[in-house]
């Protein structure tokens, strides 16, 4: 039987061993597809560059459009943290913008409202990570932005990141503090310790035990003992009081830690900015063709005729092959290029309405775990539906709502 | 039936019986060592966490409230035991200085060397200072009232200044982003911490600071209250686990 045991648990450790991967992702369609969908829309994310040494920075920019049909579960945006997904500080933040303006805590986002981003980033430790920027939702969770295989190269040990303080003291941040820090729990470890041993080296739990219930209590704690505690019960808060007095006058201009939200106010109407109106009648998932097809009535208020050319959700791209456009996304954005199509091709005149389906069909609404929303207690779609003008010009992109019926044959 | 020995008859361990006796001692010592490493810096990361955790963290209103008040714990159990079995005064600090060492090891290992922290940005708080002056009330007054009143204050009221040296310097202004903050406010907007978001800081929140802009002696205060009553209550669970039972002969 022990030889049995022995054997299943080698194997058993065989068969482990034989299927280590490396983690590729990081939960990114672990949320539910109508938090995915109908919250944050991401649009435009572009990294500067992918391969970087240390010390060197990066900048990821990008928009993002608060959705107006935003979950009725999920709390309101009232404190967001525009983040980056990494396994650890690989990479610092050195700088971060919303709307140009730059900040450092959460916002209050507006649902309706468009943002763009700005994140510069420094490399600090070599090798290849999987990065997004996201942000983290008070109460909701995280919903990623699109992302990239980031390769820094270099030595971890060139890493520099020196900062002003006001007082214009330069200080290096990964060494800031630190021997001060040893020091004083050195300093209190060596007193701890000592008293301890004082103690230690005595006959302690047996020996002890038999006096105190043979009544020797006055041999187990010696005059000598109590004097070198009432030492340490003046000497021990003398010792604090006084580094703590002279801490405070060595850094006199000390602030607490701040803890404000920035208020960061929408840009103007870039998406929904009345120009092309669209209204979503009907949203339809076919189960076997994973299709989601759409009834739209769309209103034309621009002075140049439009064509749909993409429907995009939850860092997925579905595009229009009859219309062409150029695809600036370096990102790793799932991209069907010949994902939609529409029932009437022909370019919706300026001042017209139309009334039209537009089919987006991919396997990428399994494989991204976006047809889950079917089962899921909030069964509304939401996306972004980008237009171009037919000279390719100027683009005009609605965000786009509705309740999904599913077809199952 | 506890074992029952008179003072007239009571005849010290010599030679083997000693021997054996020391070296129980050391055994127990070491158990006692890595059992509190692993129970106390456990609960203490269960309770306290994230305020010890990271140098944002550790605000002048939340940090002083309930650190000191989730780390009287096992020492007032241990106490218990210690004193009430051993008249050994050395509980608390042998209990705080398994934390400090697990504390320690969690920082170097998981922190700095598994998620690449910077130490300094998870430098964990001392609670010593008050460990020792507990322990000493204890042996002077050989009273749970005066331990739990003056030791539970005592041990709550020396703890921010204990570590002011130790975060202070991380309290320095630094212009940033056209706003004022913290060292220790750019460690965590600098060092990107995925699961982290700034909102879910606990700090600066309620209304402690409300007395004329003195938060941290406020919370000193509160948790010094706090302290006695939650030592006493610990010190009741040392004696509920420290049971002599079935300790009839020795």
């Amino acid at each position: 039987m022990k030889t049995l045991f022995i054997k299943f648990m080698v194997l058993l450790s065989l068969a482990l061993s034989l299927n280590t991967q490396t983690a590729n992702a990081h939960g990114e369609k672990a949320l539910e597809p109508f938090i995915r969908m109908r919250t944050i829309q991401w649009y435009d994310v572009q990294w500067s560059t992918q391969k970087f040494a240390v010390n060197e920075e990066i900048i990821v920019s990008g928009k993002f459009h608060v959705a107006e049909d935003w979950p009725v579960s999920v709390p309101k945006p009232d404190a967001a943290f525009l983040n980056i997904s990494t396994p650890g500080p690989v990479l610092i933040r050195t700088e971060r913008y919303l709307n140009g303006k730059p900040y450092t805590n959460s916002v209050a986002l507006q649902p309706g409202g468009d943002y763009s981003f700005k994140i510069v980033l420094k490399g600090r430790l070599p090798g290849r990570y999987h990065i997004h920027p996201f942000f983290n939702l008070k109460d909701a969770g995280q919903v990623m932005g699109p992302g990239v295989w980031l390769e820094i190269a270099g030595n971890a040990d060139d890493f520099r990141n020196e900062v002003k303080t006001i007082n214009g003291e330069v200080i290096d941040m990964e060494t800031y503090g630190l021997s001060n820090g040893i020091f004083w729990h050195i300093f209190w470890g060596a007193l701890a310790a000592g008293w301890l041993l004082w103690w230690v080296r005595r006959p302690l739990f047996i020996a002890r035990y038999r006096m105190l219930q043979a009544g020797l209590e006055d041999e187990l704690v010696t005059k000598q003992d109590k004097l070198i505690g009432k030492v340490i019960l003046i000497g021990v808060p003398l010792l604090v009081l006084g580094a703590n007095w002279m801490t405070i006058n060595q850094y006199p201009k000390a602030i607490p830690l701040q803890a404000s939200l920035d208020q960061i106010l929408p840009l103007s109407a870039q998406v929904n900015a009345g120009v092309v109106e669209v209204d979503t009648l009907k949203a339809e998932y076919r189960i076997p063709e994973r299709a989601m097809t759409f009834l739209v009535k769309i209103n034309n208020k621009s002075d140049k005729p439009i064509q749909i050319g993409e429907f995009a959700t939850a860092n997925v791209r579905f595009l229009n092959k009859a219309v062409s456009m150029p695809i600036s996304d370096n990102t790793d954005t799932m991209i069907a290029p010949e994902g939609l199509s529409v029932d009437n091709p022909a370019p919706i005149e300026s001042g017209e309405e139309r009334t039209m389906t537009i089919i987006a069909k991919d396997a990428l609404w399994e494989s991204e775990k976006l047809d889950g929303l079917i089962r899921d207690s909030d069964s509304r779609i939401g996306g972004l539906l980008v237009f171009y003008d037919s000279s390719i010009g100027e683009r005009f992109i609605s965000s786009i709502t509705a309740p999904v019926i599913p077809k199952f044959n | 039936m506890s074992a029952n020995l008179k003072k007239q008859f009571f005849q010290p361990y010599t030679g083997e019986k000693a021997r054996i006796s020391r070296a129980y001692d050391y055994l127990i010592l070491v158990l006692a060592l890595f059992l509190f490493i692993g129970s106390f810096h456990l609960h203490f990361a269960l309770t306290v966490g994230d305020w010890d955790f990271w140098i944002d963290w550790k605000d002048r209103q939340w940090w002083p409230l309930v650190t000191p008040l989730m780390g009287i714990t096992f020492p007032a159990a241990v106490q218990m035991v210690m004193w009430e079995k051993f008249r050994l005064p050395l509980g608390a600090t042998l209990c705080v200085a398994a934390l400090s060492i697990g504390t320690w090891i969690a920082r170097i290992f998981a922190y700095h060397y598994w998620n690449f922290f910077p130490i300094n940005m998870v430098l964990p708080s001392t609670m010593l200072p008050s460990a020792l002056v507990l322990d000493v009330i204890l042996m002077l007054s050989n009273s749970l009232t005066v331990t739990a009143i003056l030791g539970g204050s005592a041990f709550a009221l020396l703890f921010y200044p204990s570590n002011w040296p130790i975060i202070g310097m991380f309290h320095e202004p630094v212009q940033y982003a056209n706003g004022q903050l913290t060292v220790a406010d750019l460690f965590g907007f600098q060092y990107i911490r995925t699961g982290m978001p700034e909102y879910l800081r606990i700090i600066e929140r309620g209304t402690l600071r409300t007395y004329g802009q003195y938060a941290t002696p406020l919370s000193a205060f509160c948790s010094a209250l706090l302290c006695t009553l939650m030592y006493t209550l610990w010190w009741y669970i040392g004696k509920w686990f420290a049971t002599v039972r079935y300790l009839t002969k020795i």
